[in-house]
């Protein structure tokens, strides 16, 4: 069974439309990624699979969502919220509180843990998984905005993979990092996709290519060529992918 | 040359403008603490706890007053703290509802009302038809004061933290008033302490809105709905005596009215550095 399946999917925001009917089939525990030129609308595509688009007020949707055969718009939504993790383009650790505390905030508040013993495992388990562990584990009470970007970012998936999610939105993960911490997120995404799906959000066609096993180009609000990565960046069935894909359009 | 001469010459008016702004305050402060202080050491505790004296007679104090205007200051806090919090939530987390749009056209309305017509507003609603003055509805004029700095601070800060906290929270299945008070407003701390301390200074400090509604009095059961004292009550009523001794005890109601304001100041200042 396919993790999602997207269904004639359109999206507007007030009368701008921005999503033009998308039909994809993201399969288990690969990653995923989505391509395209700023703009096009990667972002809201991939903010309806949680649906955090929805907080949008303008915002109308048709089509649908299905996640592992249920479709998201029947679903309670805290509950699909703990299936699919979101990590954001800007690493964003709650700057108020602990590396401890911003693992733990919504492990709490969703009632999968309370004691203290659980809750000590969780943030060793998430920290590991993360490859931020071995980094921080001596200073787990240190305010989170006292990391670098790039451990910031570490513990954003963190704080998202200790909900336990099967699925993992990133929308441009490396976007504000320097390379090196870039290089980290990727070999992380690369390690994580074999125990989860992680559908990534990336305006480089280079990043794609490096770590996702299928890609989706989406030029203004339509797919325009999706497949694996090999085959779509060796043989473009598209001209448009083409010129995206050697960099004549950006 | 002549660059240099601009630039010092521009420091040198920043300075003087600078000073010139502050001046005024410290005025303020010295010559309430240099009539006021040697009050109190001639008075001594009874200052505190004494009620007023007649007139030309030594002695006494300012209790009645300092009951009155803390029990109006904690009330109106307990009513208008929540309430202003809760409307500034409000407003910035739906801020196309037409309640939002409806309660931002009042608070700016009340904001630039003259505090004497929220008195008399309170004094329409509340004291007329309880029949007198009272504690409460000193405290209700005194919640309406500081309803729109409270609600205007708290929707500026929740506004001052970038959208993309906001979304995690939800990303992560967190509900709206776990964000909005567990997230948002502590991200924006110093905004939101800063309104709150705003609220906090001008009900401490405000005349206006008790003289139709608290009545003053210069002896009190101490009930809540009956009339009140406050300290810039009566020091707005004892400098309109001719009697030197009122006047000498209103300097000293200035320095304890300066004190309560320091003290609330500095236990926020603290609350926003833990
Ligand atoms: N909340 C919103 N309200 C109105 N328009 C929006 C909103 N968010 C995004 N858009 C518009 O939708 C289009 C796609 O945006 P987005 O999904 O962020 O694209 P991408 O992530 O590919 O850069 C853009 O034209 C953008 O201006
Ligand atoms: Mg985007």
């Amino acid at each position: 069974m396919s993790a999602i399946t997207i269904e004639k999917l359109f999206l507007r925001y007030g009368e701008q439309e921005v999503l033009r009917g998308i039909d994809l089939e993201i399969p288990e525990n690969v990653c995923f990624a989505i391509m395209g030129p700023s703009g096009c609308g990667k972002s809201s595509l991939l903010k309806v699979l949680n649906r955090l688009v929805e907080m949008n007020h303008n915002v109308k949707i048709s089509g649908d969502v299905k996640l592992f055969g249920n479709s998201i718009f029947k679903m309670d939504l805290t509950k699909l919220r703990r299936q699919v993790g979101m990590v954001f383009q800007i690493p964003n650790p709650f700057p108020h509180m602990s590396i401890y505390d911003n693992i733990t905030y919504a492990v709490k508040c969703n009632g999968i843990a309370k004691k203290k013993e659980e809750l000590d495992k969780i943030v060793e388990w998430a920290l590991k998984k993360a490859a931020l562990f071995d980094e921080v584990k001596d200073r787990l009470k240190m305010r989170a905005n006292q990391l670098s970007g790039g451990q910031m970012q570490r513990l954003c998936i963190a704080r998202a993979l200790a909900l336990k999610p099967r699925v993992m939105l990133m929308d441009e993960p490396t976007a504000n990092l320097d390379p090196i911490s870039a290089d980290k997120i990727e070999d992380l995404i690369t390690e994580l996709k074999n125990e989860y799906t992680i559908v990534m959000v990336t305006h480089s066609p280079g990043q794609a290519a490096r770590v996702s096993d299928f890609v989706a180009f989406l030029y203004m609000g339509r797919v325009i060529e999706v497949g694996k990565t090999e085959e779509v960046f060796e043989n473009p069935k598209n001209e448009l992918t083409e010129r995206y894909v050697t960099g004549r359009i950006g | 040359m002549y660059r240099r001469l601009k630039d010092d010459l521009f420091v040198l008016f920043a300075f003087a403008s600078a000073l010139l702004a502050i001046l005024p305050i410290f005025h303020i402060l010295f010559s309430v603490f240099y009539n006021g202080i040697p009050v109190l050491a001639k008075y001594g505790v009874e200052f505190l706890s004494g009620t007023l004296p007649p007139p030309n007679k030594a002695g006494g104090g300012v209790f009645p007053a300092i009951y009155g205007s803390l029990t109006m200051i904690v009330l109106s806090l307990m009513l208008g703290i929540p309430l202003g919090v809760f409307a500034g939530v409000f407003i910035a987390e739906y801020p196309s509802s037409s309640i939002s749009k409806a309660a931002r056209t009042v608070l700016v309305i009340i904001l630039e009302f003259p505090t004497i017509l929220v008195g008399l507003f309170v004094m329409a609603v509340m004291v007329i038809p309880m029949g007198r003055f009272s504690a409460i509805a000193g405290a209700f004029a005194l919640t309406i004061v500081m309803l729109p700095y409270v609600a205007t601070y708290t929707e500026q800060a929740i506004r001052s933290v970038p959208q993309h906290y906001k979304e995690v929270g939800f990303a992560l299945g967190l509900n709206r008033f776990r964000i909005v008070f567990s997230i948002t407003l502590r991200i924006a701390k110093k905004v939101f302490i800063t309104g709150l301390l705003i609220g906090m200074a001008k009900v401490s400090g405000e005349t206006a809105p008790l003289i139709f509604t608290a009545g003053n009095v210069w002896r009190s059961t101490g009930a809540l709905n009956e009339p009140a004292g406050a300290i810039p009550l009566w020091i707005y009523y004892l400098v309109q005596q001719p009697y030197s001794n009122y006047h000498e005890i209103a300097w000293g109601a200035a320095v304890v009215l300066l004190a309560i304001f320091l003290v609330i100041f500095l236990s926020a200042r603290l609350m926003v550095r833990s």
